[in-house]
């Protein structure tokens, strides 16, 4: 991912963040969005390496920011940024799927989330998927 | 509620869906923090003038952007249920959303679950 994408992602998490700065942003029950997830993932985006695409990005019902790596519709990488370091992640493959939880140390994305955004990239042979 | 019947999910965010991959992302489907259920209507896309009256009473002040049409099969095959909750008319619950002591553990299981429902949702987009 080029410095410049991440600048554009970036700013759509900002977009994002402001549009769900209130609670009940669903015109439900919704969290509002605060500083500390969306400097989460500003940093997380930050970390993404070369080669990796900018993911798209949703607001959660509790607060936190999905990025999303898509390549089709059964092909399906999610990532839930939270205020604290502990990322839950979930991926759809056909008909494999799965789902974990990493620790993200604000610099480095984490190695098992990496080889599966990867994996869903169709980039998988050239990565070990761990699950 | 059978299988087959249909189920729309109401969009008011443009971050909910992506117009380029012709989808609706999967946190569009994840439950609400204070009761851990997905709100539905029950309609499908026609008649789609009916469809958007019913959006636009569930969007209320919000701009009603578009709809995420699904089935209850989509919603069992995901290990969920699906049930009436009215009023307001038509209105049901998507349940049994995974529980854990682990609050990021029980999201990530909760994120599988909305991931199979997106994937199977057809993406309405207001004209």
């Amino acid at each position: 991912m080029l410095f410049a994408e991440k600048e554009i992602a970036i700013s759509h998490l900002r977009h994002l963040a402001n549009d769900c700065a209130e609670p009940g942003w669903d015109g439900n029950a919704a969290f509002a969005i605060d500083s500390d997830v969306l400097q989460n993932a500003e940093d997380l985006v930050r970390s993404l390496p070369y080669g990796i695409p900018a993911p798209e990005c949703a607001p959660e019902p509790d607060g936190s920011i999905s990025l999303d790596w898509i390549q089709s519709r059964k092909r399906m990488f999610s990532l839930s940024i939270g205020s604290n370091n502990r990322l839950a992640y979930a991926w759809l493959d056909g008909t494999d799927k799965g789902h974990g939880v990493a620790c993200f140390d604000g610099l480095s994305i984490p190695a098992r989330v990496l080889s599966e955004i990867h994996h869903t990239l169709g980039h998988g042979n050239a990565f070990l998927r761990i699950a | 509620m059978s299988d087959g019947e249909d189920l729309v999910r109401f969009l008011t965010q443009s971050s909910q869906f992506s117009t380029t991959l012709v989808l609706v992302k999967p946190a569009t489907f994840l439950p609400n923090p204070r009761d851990q259920n997905t709100s539905v209507s029950r309609h499908g896309r026609e008649p789609e003038d009916k469809l958007w009256a019913i959006g636009q009473v569930a969007a209320g002040s919000r701009t009603l952007h578009g709809a995420a049409i699904f089935k209850a099969v989509n919603v069992r095959a995901a290990k969920l249920e699906v049930v009436p909750d009215e009023p307001p008319q038509r209105h049901a619950v998507i349940t049994g959303w995974a529980r854990d002591a682990d609050p990021v553990l029980q999201k990530a299981k909760q994120i599988e679950a909305a991931l199979l429902i997106a994937g199977a949702a057809e993406l309405l987009l207001v004209k």
